[in-house]
């Protein structure tokens, strides 16, 4: 071994111009291979902060009748399917190992709706519990202006995207109550529109009900907020509580479900009485447009709300989707797989969808680049393999007579195939070693730069806003397992060729 | 007994439409310990016989027995353990291995052999290329050699293994007469000593003289023994 060795090292000293391309091969595949990794690693983990553990977790749940799995990104798509059996679902996944936590949610288009007479403009819909919300998904909002969402309240929090596609289409200018225009605090490009800016501080949405009818609900601007990375995707996502979520979209309320005491019943026909005058409120629900019906069961609770708030199971009403966070190390679709076998052995009702999944298009595409930046490494291992091998193939006949000599003196061929796996693992350890080396360094050095995007797709690849790859150590493993499986391919045709060689190709050859 | 038999010998080469005939049915009995040289024109398939016999070319024709061993029949593992354990090889030119000092060609085959303890590998080694009078040339580079130092490492190569058979192919062809003339001294020596056979091809009349036996051939026959 160590007679191998010491001729392998020799023998790249001699053929220093040989080696020296080898490694540079080497060295090049090896860095362009840690850097793919890198970022590879660096969108996965990226999407995990900016997507996985701020808006979708690993898996949603979806309800078995909706059709299409993409609930989230189907601007055109038809209404998201309503869940009603939560209470079920949630018991069920209360007692799975491999759940961390979980989190319904109601999704849904509905129109924002111009008093102005203007075209109307739409919004993403997104119903929750903001307690749970915020427990799910710590700090995927930050509050821009006014204040949070707080369990209890009825309200909506704009996203500052979605804030400045309102005002580009419509000059209506959504701030938090009890806020004023401050043409000092508008961002820059709104400046310029300034006097032309209809300040609203609450918004009329109308929902599509599963009967064809819409609802209107009016709902308070609490906050404006903005997301963790992906603003232009998230952005258009308006987060409200899911009681008026629900009232919106027209479904069974939660609160419709209370047990209401005797001696409160005398409440109701009061409310029937009073029922015109609620709709003056402009704090609760407002039929903005005659045509659009409100129905007479939503506003009951409401009436008895203000009498004394019962206490109410949130999770008795409809929800869209259920969000479910993984314990960390499990594998996504294998817990797919057992949660839809769980929903129809216990007839749950649910179908359970990789994240990916539930993006549509947007999650394909996240898949789309990593294949790209795949393909980009294979398609250069692939060349690192050609020029290596025909480099290889090259030195193996020059040396016929010295490889011939050997073999005369008795060295079989194995020792030749050693002897030349040796020289190219040396030239892989050296060169490939550094081009590893270097590969990381590339990476920290471009984490330091903090080189940020706000395109989409760029986004995408960057799994948020900053670029920000990133190798572990099982990277790293995976870095050195893609250079040593480079060096065999490569090694293996050369080697056949230098073990064909025969005493006598030494002595015939002048 | 007969460290070498052949029968029948014959060595064809196609060479386009035509075919040569190299060797053209050789019968030879070669005794251990002899001292032998084959002698004949240039083309006579002097080379063609020793690389038969030394096991690093294949007869078309015929048998060829080493020791107790019949070639035709062994495997290319077999045959290289057969070229590492029982025969030594010189070689007219590329005979040493670039990236090795002399010493360490010399080491070579016994470290291929792996059934030498590293001190014992060095000591004989060396004691060998005293022998052939490169004491003080063990760590040169083949490069660094003359022609005749570099032969004179081959036959130390060769001998390290105590082979039972030397083959040598015109080993001073490319040498002047007086540095032949003292490997041909060494060879000679080192049969008397060891009892090696040594067998090796020539067409130079002076070298003659120190075989002692003399196997003429000529179109691939052998004309004289
Ligand atoms: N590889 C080969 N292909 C075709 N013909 C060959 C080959 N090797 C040798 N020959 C032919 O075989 C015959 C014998 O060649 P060989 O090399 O054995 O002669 P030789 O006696 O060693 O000659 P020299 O004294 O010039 O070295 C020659 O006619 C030669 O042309
Ligand atoms: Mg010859």
């Amino acid at each position: 071994m160590n007679l191998i060795v010491k001729i392998a090292w020799r023998n790249i000293m001699r053929h220093r111009g040989k080696s020296l391309i080898i490694g540079a091969i080497l060295f090049v595949g090896a860095f362009i291979m840690t850097m793919g990794n890198g970022v590879m690693s660096g969108m996965d983990a990226g999407l995990n902060r900016t997507v996985v553990n701020s808006f979708t977790g690993d898996i949603v749940l979806v309800s078995d009748k909706q059709e299409n799995d993409n609930v989230f990104v189907e601007f055109m798509g038809k209404a998201v399917a309503p869940i009603y059996n939560y209470v079920d679902i949630k018991k069920a996944l209360d007692s799975l190992p491999y759940v961390e936590r979980a989190l319904p949610e109601g999704k849904n288009m509905a129109m924002v709706l111009n008093e102005e007479g203007g075209a109307p403009g739409n919004a993403n819909l997104l119903g929750v519990d903001i307690g749970r919300y915020r427990k799910m998904f710590p700090g995927s909002v930050t509050v821009v202006e006014g204040r949070m969402l707080e369990p209890g309240d009825q309200g909506a929090l704009v996203p500052v995207y979605a804030q400045k596609e309102f005002e580009a289409y419509t000059n209506i200018w959504f701030m938090p109550e009890s806020t004023v225009l401050d043409s000092a605090r508008l961002p820059k490009e709104v400046k310029p529109d300034y006097a032309a800016l209809i300040p609203k501080t609450n918004a009329v949405l109308m929902g599509f009900n599963e009967d064809n009818s819409t609802t209107d609900i009016r709902l308070g601007i609490k906050g404006i907020i903005k997301y963790r990375a992906l603003n232009s995707l998230w952005g258009q996502f308006v987060v409200i509580d899911i009681e008026s979520y629900r009232r919106c979209l027209g479904y069974f309320a939660a609160s419709d479900k209370v047990d209401v005491p005797a001696s409160e019943q005398k409440l109701f026909s009061l409310a029937d009485e009073n029922l015109d005058a609620m709709f003056t409120q402009d704090s609760l629900m407002t039929s903005a447009r005659g045509a659009h019906t409100v129905r007479a069961a939503a506003a009951k609770p409401a009436a008895i709300r203000t009498a004394a708030p019962p206490r109410v199971d949130v999770d008795a009403g409809a929800y869209n989707l259920v969000c479910v966070l993984l314990k960390k190390g499990q594998s996504a679709p294998d817990c797919i797989g057992k949660l839809n076998k769980l929903s129809k052995e216990r007839k749950l009702g649910f179908r359970a969808v990789s994240w990916k999944k539930a993006m549509g298009a947007v999650g394909s595409m996240a898949t789309i680049i990593k294949g790209a930046l795949f393909v980009f490494v294979m398609f250069l291992f692939f060349v690192a393999i050609i020029i290596i091998v025909n480099t290889l193939s090259m030195a193996a006949i020059e040396r016929t007579t010295e490889i011939g000599m050997m073999r005369a003196v008795g060295a079989k061929k194995g020792f030749i195939s050693v002897m030349f796996l040796a020289e190219t693992a040396m030239l892989a350890f050296v060169f490939g070693g550094a081009g590893i080396v270097a590969g990381i360094i590339g990476v920290n050095v471009f984490a330091v730069f903090n080189i940020t995007s706000t395109n989409d797709m760029i986004q995408l690849l960057f799994g948020g806003d900053t670029f920000h790859p990133l190798l572990t150590a099982a990277d790293i493993m995976v870095s050195i397992g893609q250079l040593a499986i480079v060096t065999l391919i490569a090694v293996i045709y050369p080697t056949r060729v230098a073990r064909s060689i025969t005493p006598l190709d030494a002595v015939t050859r002048d | 007994m007969n460290i070498i038999e052949t029968r029948g010998l014959k060595k064809n080469y196609a060479l386009g439409t035509t075919t040569v005939h190299a060797l053209r049915g050789i019968d030879l009995a070669i005794e251990k310990g002899d001292f032998l040289s084959i002698v004949g024109p240039s083309g006579s398939g002097k080379t063609t016989l020793l690389n038969i016999i030394g096991c690093i070319d294949f007869a078309t024709e015929g048998s060829v027995r080493v020791g107790d061993l019949e070639i035709t029949s062994l495997s290319d593992r077999q045959i290289t353990d057969i070229r590492l354990h029982k025969i030594g090889f010189i070689f007219q030119t590329f005979n040493l291995i670039p990236v090795l000092n002399a010493l360490e060609n010399v080491e070579f085959p016994l470290l291929l052999m792996k059934d030498h303890s590293r001190v014992d590998v060095k000591k004989k080694s060396e004691q060998l290329l005293d022998a052939v009078g490169l004491a003080d040339y063990m760590k040169h580079k083949p490069a660094e050699l003359s022609g005749g130092q570099r032969q004179r490492v081959a036959i130390a190569r060769a001998l390290v293994t105590n082979p039972d058979i030397i083959l040598a192919d015109e080993p001073t062809a490319n040498l002047d007469s007086v540095t032949g003339a003292s490997i041909l001294d060494s060879m000679r020596e080192m049969n008397k000593r060891e009892h090696t056979t040594f067998i090796f091809s020539t067409h130079d009349a002076n070298v003659l003289k120190y075989a002692s036996h003399v196997i003429k051939i000529k179109d691939g026959l052998i004309t004289k023994e």
